[in-house]
């Protein structure tokens, strides 16, 4: 209790290492309320912003502010367009709905924001999407926030069923197998039954061409298709294909009216709230400023950053809340705002400002984020706990020619999450030797400022598979090698392609979760699920007695396994199929150039392809693995048969043999034993396999290990397994993390083992847990530094960290109103701790807490 | 009977002539709120035949 940041001391290299805070301020803080001192707004305004901040967490599944609910506009709007639109084209159809939304839906103008707009007609509400899930609907209709009127939106509701995605995609599926997937403990629920969905919009053509242009580029492209089609002589084999594009065409026309009518409508709010309600003559001008900006943007270029910033929220409301609902905030910000930045910062010629301006506006944008509400079901919201979607943004790495890509704008970023400290966006730092010092100190900072992000990602891997992804372009025209530096994580874990072009659109390329926890769990009862959905969840693959060696176990998992994976990647082309046909994004189509160019929806337009799928609970079903071949078929200690009689016994009545297993070698401590095992099983069968299935895109389909919140979820639906675990207990937080507690060799004794594994893999999410007071100190800075290098040459995809102590968290859990601003990095994304369940909180304070040895600082060759 | 309607609401803002949406007789209805977390404005689109709804304010 009340314990001071303590001050630590080691001998290296002939010197006395003291660990004492590098801010001498901070030695008066109890170790146990840090966190709470260190946020530091850039103004008076982000403060007040962040006080009235309108959260919308989720904690088990339920909003933590009860003033949240469900909005009903934009499923009225929509459906009555769609009822108005029968016989009309279907992109067409889609645009007139987007269009009616935008036109009829309430605008929402809070005190205080100078980035505006909002996608409900409430600022406590968000959204709903009933022709993308019905079920998640249902799901809200039976709740507390259910949209008003209940029966309005409960007929609404009802209209859709047939239209829906899931109606659509599932007579191509035998229920028995979408039966085992709706389970959600082996694989995902398909996509098109959850209305999950992600995307990298193509901010840059709004910001740099403006919407106008894109109108005058779909008009002259109907132009000359029209032409042609009239043009001696006719050719129907090609004549014929304009039609499509046409009507594609007209749709982009449609949607790009409708925004610049929508922003417009912002710019009036603002203008008669200045004139009519607002009494402070400094906020009336600043009323008219941002009026003026909606007016301009985003129907013209971007000049300057504040246009540059508004031009952005407003594009990521039309494509990720209102055209359709899609997770994550993915752009590479401090490319795409540079030039903006350069003009209102260092050259002056347009909404001029400083850098600590450009902080601010940072924050503001953080602030909009934070507020921002996301329509999921009820299994979406429970799977981010903490959180109330996921946002993730990308800065950082290297330019085309392969110099640093870090610029002021970078710094902005960085420091004003630091500065505001708020779960939301989280960040990804592309970390590459040649990044400059003075951006790497910042991202320090937030690291060690307990933020959780940024997480860190390779910059040189991720630039690899975006140039190995463009060589099955089916059109021939995947990133160049310039164009593959430019990417940026698509979500928590996958790069995908940035810019005008080529960016991923849909969830159905890539997305959607693996749970190996479980297949191997059924693997020993011959395809059963006897702890949790009491069926059988997968192919029979052998008896016990069948499993002879453990060859026949693993081939067994196999089986397993490929069963599921094809499964998962044939439900999310199937959706893919379906998408282009009945769920348009004409927005999304106007401001790509390769759609805009060929005429093509974004759902059917692949140029670049991005397959990932995310296995999670990958560590618990490789250490169990690991026992199983230790235990049962190298010393035959025991048979399968007497661990199947424990396992289903949850271990009760089996202590000591569970602990024998719990002891087995574990991953994350360099251990010749495990590694070998578990490197092979991500090689061989998790990427492996994977690899052999070709998606829509024509390309592999790749792991992307990671966690989110379902090692919580699905651990909980997972019975006791072989590496010594209980029934219902988490799983490992991580793509390839080690399991909570069990790394116990320090931190570079699980660098070490996390890069044996290379070979078919995408991503895989790495959660460490580093010492407060190490990082904290003087020498905190060089000592990461040098393990982030180290990471680097050991060819390591990515790395995230906690730096938050064990009193802290448990002090938060005790007095959790005095905690407020305590954020942790739970698997992807980063969360208020203290709105996180306690079930999930303790998965947190049982990461091992990595101090750093003479020998760890050896290893990392730090210089101090 | 009197029946009231949005034109003669004090939140009954006319959209200009060029705008975009501009219709004849339509208009933005622009009310002030509050609750514990501040201020904030609500925009809809409305006519000026309209009928009135609770939040009704009277022109003086």
């Amino acid at each position: 209790m009340n314990q001071m940041v303590s001050a630590k001391v080691l001998e290296y290299r002939g010197k006395t290492l003291n660990f004492t805070p590098e801010d001498p301020a901070e030695a008066k803080i109890p170790a146990e309320e840090l966190h709470e001192h260190l946020q530091k707004p850039s103004t008076a305004r982000t403060k007040r912003l962040k006080d009235r901040c309108r959260w919308k967490h989720a904690s088990a599944g339920e909003f933590i502010e009860k003033s949240v609910t469900a909005g009903i506009e934009r499923m009225r709007y929509l459906t009555e367009a769609h009822k108005a639109s029968v016989g009309q084209p279907e992109p067409i159809r889609r645009a007139l709905g987007l269009a009616n939304v935008l036109n009829k839906s309430t605008l929402v103008l809070q005190q205080d924001e100078f980035i505006v707009g909002y996608h409900a007609e409430d600022p406590n509400m968000f959204p709903l999407y009933p022709e993308l899930s019905h079920m998640a609907v249902q799901d809200y209709l039976m709740s507390d926030y259910s949209p008003q009127p209940a029966s309005e939106a409960a007929e609404i509701n009802e209209y859709w069923k047939p239209h829906s995605l899931q109606s659509k995609c599932q007579p191509y599926f035998d229920m028995k197998d979408l039966g085992r997937m709706y389970q959600v403990s082996s694989m995902e629920a398909p996509s098109f039954a959850s209305g999950y969905n992600s995307i990298v919009p193509p901010y840059e053509t709004v910001l740099e061409d403006g919407l106008l242009a894109r109108i005058k580029l779909a008009e002259k492209n109907i132009a000359e298709a029209q032409k042609v089609m009239t043009t001696f002589p006719w050719n129907g084999t090609t004549g014929l294909d304009n039609i499509a594009k046409i009507d594609n065409w007209k749709a982009m026309v449609i949607a790009c009216k409708a925004v610049i009518s929508w922003a417009r409508r912002q710019a009036r709010l603002c203008k008669i709230v200045a004139e009519n309600f607002e009494t402070d003559p400094k906020r009336q001008a600043e009323l008219l400023e941002i009026a003026d900006i909606c007016q301009r943007i985003p129907a013209e270029p971007s000049k300057g950053l504040k246009d540059a910033m508004q031009a952005k929220f407003f594009t990521f409301l039309i494509c990720h809340a209102i055209e359709r609902y899609a997770s994550g905030y993915a752009q590479k910000e401090d490319t795409l705002l540079w030039p903006y930045y350069k003009a209102s910062v260092i050259d002056k010629t347009f909404q001029p400002m400083d850098h600590m301006g450009a902080v601010e506006l940072v924050e503001m944008e953080r602030l909009k984020i934070s507020e921002h509400g996301a329509g999921k079901s009820r299994a979406y919201r429970e799977i981010f706990p903490g959180s109330n979607d996921l946002f993730i943004l990308t800065v950082g790495g290297t330019k085309a020619d392969g110099s640093d890509a870090c610029n002021d704008m970078t710094d902005a970023i960085l420091e004003a999450a630091k500065r505001i400290r708020t779960a939301e966006p989280s960040i990804v730092f592309r970390y590459s030797k040649v990044n400059r010092p003075q951006t790497l100190r910042w991202v320090f900072n937030c690291v060690r400022d307990g933020l959780g992000y940024p997480s860190i990602k390779h910059d040189d891997i991720g630039t690899a598979q975006m140039k190995e992804f463009s060589k099955f372009s089916l059109n021939h025209n995947g990133a160049t090698d310039e164009e593959a530096h430019n990417w940026v994580n698509v979500l928590c874990m996958s790069p995908g392609i940035h810019g005008r072009r080529k960016t991923q659109k849909t969830r159905s390329e890539g997305g959607g979760s693996i749970f190996p926890a479980k297949l191997l769990e059924i693997t020993l009862n011959d395809g059963y699920d006897w702890s949790y959905a009491d069926m059988q969840l997968g192919p029979k693959t052998g008896e016990l007695s069948t499993l002879k060696s453990f060859d026949d176990v693993w081939e067994a998992f196999r089986k397993q396994y490929q069963y599921a994976i094809n499964l998962c990647i044939s439900t999310k082309d199937v959706s893919r199929y379906f998408e282009q046909r009945f769920l348009q994004m004409p927005f999304v189509s106007a401001i790509d150039d390769g759609c805009m160019e060929l005429g093509m929806d974004a759902n059917a337009l692949s140029e670049q392809p991005n397959g990932w799928h995310n296995p999670i609970t990958t560590i618990v079903a490789a250490n169990s693995l690991v026992a199983i071949k230790k235990l049962v078929f190298d010393e035959k200690k025991y048979t399968l048969e007497q661990l199947n009689q424990a396992l289903m016994a949850n271990w009760e009545g089996f202590e000591e043999m569970r602990l024998e297993f719990k002891r087995a070698p574990k991953w994350g401590n360099d251990d010749s034993y495990a590694d070998p095992i578990i490197t092979k099983f991500y090689e061989d069968i998790i990427g492996g396999e994977m690899r052999k299935i070709t998606n829509y895109s024509g390309g592999p389909v790749l792991p992307t290990g990671q966690a989110v919140g379902l090692y919580m979820e699905v651990g909980s639906r997972t019975g006791p397994t072989p590496d010594g675990r209980f029934g219902g207990e988490a799983a490992d937080d991580g793509g390839i993390s080690p399991y909570m507690g069990t790394d116990k060799k320090g931190p570079t004794a699980v660098l070490r083992s996390v890069s044996k594994v290379q070979k078919n893999q995408k991503a895989n999410l790495l959660n460490q847990r580093l010492s407060v007071p190490i990082m904290r100190s003087q020498h905190g800075f060089d000592i990461w530094h040098s393990y982030m290098d180290t990471w680097f040459d050991l060819k390591i995809d990515h790395v995230q960290f906690n730096v938050v102590s064990t009193d802290e968290l448990k002090a938060a859990q005790r007095e959790p109103e005095k905690h407020q601003d305590l954020i942790v990095r739970v698997s992807g994304y980063s969360a208020r701790f203290v709105d996180i369940p306690t079930y999930g909180q303790n998965t947190i304070i049982a990461r091992q807490e990595q101090d750093f040895s003479a020998s760890d600082l050896e290893f990392l060759n730090v210089d101090i | 009977m009197e029946t009231n309607t949005c034109k003669q609401c004090t939140q009954f803002f006319p959209v200009p002539e060029g705008a975009d949406d501009y219709q004849a007789g339509k208009a933005d209805c622009v009310l002030e709120k509050e609750d514990e977390k501040g201020k904030y404005w609500l925009s809809k689109p409305v006519y000026e035949s309209s009928q009135k709804c609770e939040a009704f304010r009277m022109k003086h």
